[in-house]
């Protein structure tokens, strides 16, 4: 209530202000990397300064849903949404964070009629609501203004079913291998690997007692590109296809990475939380990650000295992970409207740039992400290299089912407590038994 | 027939008792027996309840599709083989904790209030802790390997997760019923072991024939307290798994797989019919125990 209040008299307070800032705004724009922000935050504040003085515009309240993983995630959050209460007045934003479960929440929300107007939705679960029908198609909104060709296609197309767009991707996030650079000289290897082979060399050479080579993230979504890379697919007709001889082929090097080779381990293995926490404190030379890593190094291990570059190559193919996540409108909404222009202000240009200016994630627009000039960053540049080839972690209604399987039976693949084809053949009977179509 | 004709007087005191009674009855219908049919409804349903709400009408196909489902028959498994060893343990272990602490040792309240502090924690933060503790470089398995004992994977090995389970909740729920057995152990008298002693008993037979005895009531009780508790076992596996079970299935309870099918595969309907098997499985448990319990005292 406190903070609903707090972002009401913001608000206002933009209201009265807007006019007076106006007259400033000239030479306002001063800080030099937001230029293009600001000046088109002036275009917003005149057109909004009309609708002030409309007098009392009614006021609206729109509700958004998400999560946010981290406080600096959660301040260049609320900056954004300062940006569109600017811009638009009348409009309250009234946000609520789902700390866990997120899905579940949601879906219960949506049961209730309890669901927020405005709300994210992961490209992986997008299929189910789409087909419950829980979903505003948002087509009939979209104005030739919001340039909806400038999104990247593969995005896009994750929320898009039946010929309608159910969510507008907000933001997307790519997989590079994150390499400790210290590790690496100590070894007296020169180069990051290229390819999947010299990644296991340098691996076996980095291995000492208390580290491993490699990292092993055990997910499916990031094993996707993988289990597909020797021609193999792992979901077909939306049921599982984990038993493709190409498929156990192209993930057999991964537990053996683990159990053979003895150069690689999970974060669970060395009772780490995650991969971060494992390439942090250093227990692992490399691993594959995605560019959230970037913001948790330099919060949590500013030490660390190390690189990013693409994923080493399988068969001479490049591969990755895409993630992505849109804003959807809840079908129930009383104020669409409203809530239209709220994700037309996140996804929008202005926005995004706001938004993916954290560097947490990476802009769905074209148009933004050449603004943001990644390509200078040695860092940055990987992630963007490899949106353009990536695979997108999202598929059909069934891939949280076939997800959640495929997880539980690789897992115990992993530990070595059965093969890798027992556990593909266990996994891809259970997840299409209990597939009810 | 002329009995069952009520006077008006009778009338009047019943209407005023039903009056009465009328906030206790209107609770119980709207939060117990309500849901209850509900659940019961449910459970010969086929559910939708995301979007456009749909029931259907299925007959018996919710229950019978349990005997092909897998996971249900792995929830069950895991649930029975937590039950079992986590029952009589808890039960033993709080009778041992109980009589030690009435023997009249000195500061022996101090030594109840300190074995009573894990109950009173919250099971999330027991949760959090054991975690901590459990992880492969934590307090447990420093402890091990210096004493040289091998060392486990305790969260991420299938065959050790759910034992890792058991052992912290046999920890918080043992004091607890040692509560219990300490209320009813004052209650037994003090002629009893007089006698026996007159005839001769040591310390350990009069615990196996007078304490224990005495108690069975209690055991009773406490049993079908702990195998109701056990088979709902959900909290600790859920936040030891994140909510899926893992690593393999291994610490998936039937209480944690109806969650996931009505919450997360939004199957209500099977999810309702899994929740109705679970409750008839628990008295089931509870008649063949209590049964047991009787041919025992006869």
């Amino acid at each position: 209530m406190e903070r609903a209040k707090w972002i009401k008299g913001l608000g206002f307070m933009s209201v009265v202000l807007a006019g007076t800032m106006l007259t400033a705004c000239g030479d306002d724009g001063n800080n030099d990397t937001n230029g293009a922000a600001n000046e088109n935050n002036t275009e917003g504040n005149e057109t909004d300064n009309d609708g002030a003085q409309n007098e009392d515009q009614e006021e609206v309240t729109v509700r958004l849903t998400g999560w946010q993983s981290s406080p600096t995630e959660q301040r260049y959050f609320e900056e954004t949404i300062d940006a569109f209460e600017e811009k638009y007045p009348h409009i309250n934003v009234e946000v609520d964070t789902i700390a866990d479960q997120y899905m579940d929440v949601l879906r219960t929300r949506l049961i209730g009629g309890e669901a927020a107007d405005v709300f994210f939705l992961d490209a992986f679960e997008a299929p189910g609501l789409i087909e419950a029908g829980v979903l505003e198609s948002l087509d009939g909104y979209i104005t030739d203004e919001f340039d909806v060709d400038d999104f990247e296609e593969p995005l896009i197309d994750a929320f898009r079913r039946d010929d309608q767009l159910w969510g507008l991707p907000k933001d997307t996030s790519t997989l590079a291998l994150f390499y400790n650079k210290d590790h690496f000289e100590e070894a007296g290897i020169e180069a990051p690997p290229e390819t999947w082979e010299e990644m296991e060399e340098i691996a076996e050479t980095l291995t000492v007692d208390n580290r491993y080579g490699f990292g092993i993230v055990t997910d499916m979504a990031r094993l996707y590109s993988i289990g597909e890379s020797r021609g193999g697919e792992m979901v077909v007709d939306n049921r599982a296809n984990f038993t493709d001889p190409a498929v156990i082929d192209a993930l057999q090097p991964i537990i053996d990475m683990r159990n053979e080779k003895e150069i690689g381990a999970s974060p669970a293995d060395v009772g780490a939380e995650w991969g971060g926490d494992m390439f942090g404190t250093e227990r692992a030379s490399m691993i594959i990650e995605g560019n959230w890593m970037i913001e948790f190094m330099e919060d949590a291990f500013p030490d660390v000295n190390y690189g990013v570059v693409e994923i080493p190559t399988i068969e001479e193919e490049k591969q990755t992970m895409a993630y992505t996540v849109s804003y959807s409108m809840n079908g129930e909404s009383e104020v669409k409207e409203e809530a239209w222009q709220l994700i037309e202000f996140l996804t929008g240009k202005e926005g995004m740039e706001i938004w993916t200016a954290s560097g947490l994630a990476l802009p769905s627009r074209q148009s933004v992400a050449e603004m943001m000039d990644y390509a200078d960053d040695a860092i940055y540049e990987p992630f963007i290299e490899g949106a353009s080839y990536a695979t997108v972690w999202a598929d059909d209604t069934n891939l949280p089912i076939i997800n959640s399987n495929f997880e539980n039976q690789f897992s115990s693949a992993f530990l070595g407590d059965q093969t890798l084809e027992e556990a593909m053949e266990e996994a891809e009977r259970v997840a299409n038994n209990e597939i009810q179509d | 027939m002329a009995k069952w004709k009520l006077s008006k007087s009778q009338l009047r005191d019943a209407g005023q008792g039903y009056l009465f009674m009328s906030p206790t009855i209107f609770t119980i219908l709207v939060f117990l027996i309500g849901p209850i049919l509900f659940a019961l409804f449910l459970a010969f349903n086929n559910v939708n309840l995301l979007g456009q709400t749909s029931f259907e009408f299925v007959w018996f196909d919710n229950f019978t599709r349990m005997a092909s489902d897998e996971r249900a028959l792995i929830a069950l498994q895991n649930t029975a083989f937590y039950v079992v060893i986590v029952v009589p343990t808890q039960t033993i272990l709080a009778l041992v904790l109980a009589a030690s602490l009435n023997a009249g040792m000195k500061g022996e309240k101090w030594f109840r209030v300190i074995y009573f502090i894990p109950t009173l924690t919250s099971s999330a933060v027991l949760v959090m802790i054991f975690m901590w503790m459990y992880r492969p470089d934590g307090l447990i398995n420093t402890i091990l390997s210096s004493v040289g004992l091998p060392t486990y994977n305790w969260m991420n090995d299938p065959s050790v997760a759910l034992i890792s389970i058991m052992i912290m909740n046999i920890w918080a729920t043992a004091p607890m019923f040692m509560v219990i057995y300490l209320a009813a152990l004052q209650g037994i008298s003090d002629s009893l072991y007089e006698a026996s002693e007159l005839d001769g008993a040591s310390a350990i037979q009069k615990f196996w024939y007078v304490t224990v005895p005495m108690l069975r009531p209690v055991t009773a009780f406490v049993v079908i307290i702990g195998v109701i508790g056990t088979f709902q076992l959900f909290d600790q596996s859920y936040m030891f798994s994140g909510g899926s079970g893992g690593p393999n299935n291994s610490t998936l309870t039937v209480v944690l797989l109806i969650y996931q099918y009505a919450f997360s595969n939004n199957q209500m309907g099977y999810a309702a019919a899994l929740a109705v098997s679970l409750a008839l499985i628990i008295l089931v448990a509870t008649f063949i125990q209590r049964k047991l319990q009787k041919e025992e005292t006869h």
